[in-house]
């Protein structure tokens, strides 16, 4: 990757195409636009430092920012706690329609990453509230009872369906890797 | 439990841990875990490519400008703090004390520059934390790998500059070379090309003058007394 050399342009080329996702994402957590607005930068000050260390054969460039994101965001939530309002709209509406739709074309269509595209797919074959659930628990760090309570269902059932989601999501990434 | 030997429990611990929803006291052993096996970081990094495009499915939202300027300037101001080192150490290395202390290792320098790059935080001087260092280069004497002994916290920490392809059932080994003597196994060189270890007190450049990593079978050297695989890389051991 160019950045790893400590190439200016391409970093600024690299935010420009990374960081409305990686804001969108941000916000998801944060809900804060400040805060959201510091965890974004932070994480490219870190995406930057790190630039040399990324090993592009261990995960690919969106995954590893999204992780580094994610991680930032996680730090700023414990932060401030209490201040932050869980936002049922889980999902970008032209996302939901294309999980929601019977027809593949919707997915095709969307603007997101073909690895992003693959995920949908095999989230699509998940039920509403099981995708819900794992939604839920990837986007604000929340526990098995945190989840439940959101959902209000018990927490053995949310338990089995996230433990049950995942193991469908993994079993359908790779058969539609060796696809 | 040996989650080593247990695909399928390996397997929903990774899930989880990444998800999220392994939490406390799990989620923390877990993370010990994983950094002592290969195999569950090799784990946690598929589980981390398979649901981090969840990331996309929100609405992506392009951010105001200030926060691209606010990294700019953030980059900036590190970017003048790093000068200032380079030519703290372009002093030092007209200073002919120094060099006399340094018993002129012609590399010297340029084993310093790449530390000091290498392993700087921001905002912290490298000086008062290594002692010793050792850039080691290939055959091609292409600088690989920076070693930095740390008599202060007795530690030593390795980390690879360049990855170096490594076939699935062979170990880095890195080896204390004494003056007189057979090698001394420090360590294996982790998956991510890093190791960080006690630093011994006896592996001070004066009884160490050189540090080395073999090629090994998986695991390292099955023979006590040295290793049985070639020299990949090698440096000198300097005091700072």
């Amino acid at each position: 990757m160019a950045i790893a050399k400590k190439d200016t342009q391409s970093f600024r080329a690299l935010y420009d195409a990374a960081s409305p996702k990686l804001f969108g994402f941000v916000l998801r957590i944060l809900v804060k636009r400040e805060l959201a607005e510091e965890v974004l930068q932070e994480s490219f000050v870190n995406i930057w430092n790190n630039a040399a260390s990324y090993q592009p054969h261990l995960a690919a460039p969106m995954t590893w920012m999204t992780t580094i994101v994610r991680n930032k965001a996680f730090d700023m939530l414990r932060r401030v706690e209490d201040t932050v309002e869980i936002d049922n709209d889980t999902f970008d509406k032209e996302v939901m329609e294309a999980l929601e739709s019977p027809d593949p074309t919707p997915i095709e269509s969307l603007q997101i990453t073909d690895d992003a595209k693959a995920l949908a797919r095999c989230f699509k074959r998940l039920e509403g509230l099981h995708q819900q659930a794992i939604a839920l628990a990837f986007y604000h760090d929340l526990s098995h009872s945190e989840v439940a309570e959101q959902l209000k269902l018990p927490i053995g059932t949310v338990k089995t369906w996230i433990r049950r989601g995942l193991e469908r999501l993994r079993m359908c990434l790779t058969k539609m890797e060796s696809a | 439990m040996n989650i080593q030997h247990n695909d399928a429990l390996r397997d929903h611990l990774s899930a989880a841990y990444v998800l999220g929803t392994l939490k406390g006291g799990a989620r923390r052993r877990f993370e010990t875990l994983r950094r002592n096996s290969a195999l569950i970081e090799q784990e946690v990094l598929t589980w981390q490519e398979r649901l981090s495009p969840l990331a996309e499915f929100c609405p992506a939202v392009t951010p105001p400008t200030r926060v691209w300027h606010a990294i700019e300037k953030q980059l900036e101001r590190s970017a003048t703090q790093q000068d200032s080192y380079w030519s703290f150490w372009r002093n030092l290395r007209n200073d002919l004390s120094f060099w006399r202390g340094l018993g002129m290792v012609s590399t010297s320098a340029a084993v310093i520059m790449v530390a000091v790059l290498t392993f700087k935080q921001p905002g912290q001087p490298l000086a008062p934390t290594a002692s010793y260092v050792a850039t080691l280069t290939d055959d091609k004497s292409q600088a690989v790998m920076v070693i930095t002994g740390d008599t202060l916290h007795h530690q030593l920490i390795a980390k690879i500059l360049s990855k170096q392809p490594l076939a699935a059932d062979k170990s880095m080994e890195l080896w204390a070379v004494p003056k007189n003597g057979s090698p001394r196994s420090l360590g294996l060189v982790k998956a991510d090309g890093t190791i960080t270890l006690p630093l011994p007190d006896n592996v001070t450049p004066e009884s160490i003058p050189l540090l080395a990593v073999t090629l090994e079978p998986k695991g390292g050297s099955p023979n006590p007394n040295g290793p049985t695989g070639p020299v990949v890389l090698k440096g000198a051991w300097v005091q700072i």
